[in-house]
């Protein structure tokens, strides 16, 4: 029996790596809110999310050994993307960091974080408590 | 990548901006520096500023079209402003120029500075604030499973 290995805890670690990395990213956007020329980048993440769940597009079935597994087999290497934002300037020095957006950016990115931490340390303790019986 | 690199990137950004904000401190200080006109014995203080560049991760055998997120910031040079100096006409000056009379003050607009100072402040606070919701996150992190 998969515990703790389920698709759910699969998502939530890969939705905290994500936070993690887009973190990253968004710091170097604000260090560099001064650079001239500097481009921000952004994370992708959510349609990934998506089209591995099998929200968007279709689901292929695997009917042959050979096939290709689609949807759900994509969990595992579900990797989100940096994107760097070319083609827009805030200003005369061709930088495009939007300090403001980077704030609210950040302060989401963070409570994302803190929620998929929570979910799974709920989810464990939901399982102790299973182990425990109840007590 | 190291385990708590938004931190680091954070503190790139912090460094940068607190060298700027030295910078301006120096710049204001010195804004009666003076020298002798014409004299390259005797230069009046010239305003500097930094440069700010970003930087990249270097890595080995990575794509080329791959996008990784950078490491922060840096100040890659300081520059002097080329502005002339402020020639003022006090031949009392032991900096005058000892024919014309003028002396040489430096080209620093204080209202620049005030405003350049305000610009780096908020940018080491924007920094701040990146470190701190960084920190929260990694809390959170050591909070699960408790």
């Amino acid at each position: 029996m998969k515990l703790l290995y389920d698709p759910l805890s699969t998502i939530l670690a890969r939705q905290m790596d994500a936070c993690a990395l887009r973190q990253r990213v968004i710091a170097d956007n604000i260090a560099n809110a001064n650079t001239p020329g500097f481009k921000k980048s952004v994370v992708s993440f959510q349609q990934q999310l998506k089209r591995a769940l099998g929200e968007t597009g279709f689901n292929m079935s695997v009917s042959h050994p050979r096939h290709i597994a689609p949807g759900q087999g994509g969990l595992d290497n579900l990797t989100p993307q940096v994107i760097k934002v070319e083609g827009t300037s805030m200003r005369a020095s061709e930088n495009n960091v939007d300090i403001d957006q980077e704030m609210v950016n950040l302060a989401a990115n963070a409570l994302l974080y803190r929620l998929a931490a929570r979910v799974w340390s709920d989810r464990a303790n939901l399982m102790s408590y299973v182990i425990k019986g109840g007590r | 990548m190291s385990l708590f690199e938004s931190l680091h990137i954070s503190a790139t950004g912090m460094t940068a901006n607190r060298l700027w904000l030295d910078l301006i401190a120096n710049n204001v200080a010195n804004i009666n520096s003076t020298g002798t006109p014409g004299d390259p014995n005797n230069k009046p203080y010239r305003r500097q500023a930094p440069v700010f560049r970003q930087v990249l991760r270097q890595q080995l055998g990575a794509a080329p079209a791959a996008v990784s997120p950078g490491l922060g910031v840096r100040v890659s040079q300081l520059v002097q402003d080329a502005g002339e100096p402020r020639l003022v006409y006090d031949p009392d000056h032991p900096d005058a120029h000892p024919e014309t009379g003028y002396v040489a003050y430096p080209n620093i607009n204080i209202l620049n500075e005030m405003v350049n100072m305000l610009a780096a402040t908020r940018a080491y606070e924007a920094n701040v604030t990146a470190f701190e919701a960084a920190k929260q996150m990694y809390l959170s992190a050591l909070e699960m499973g408790r």
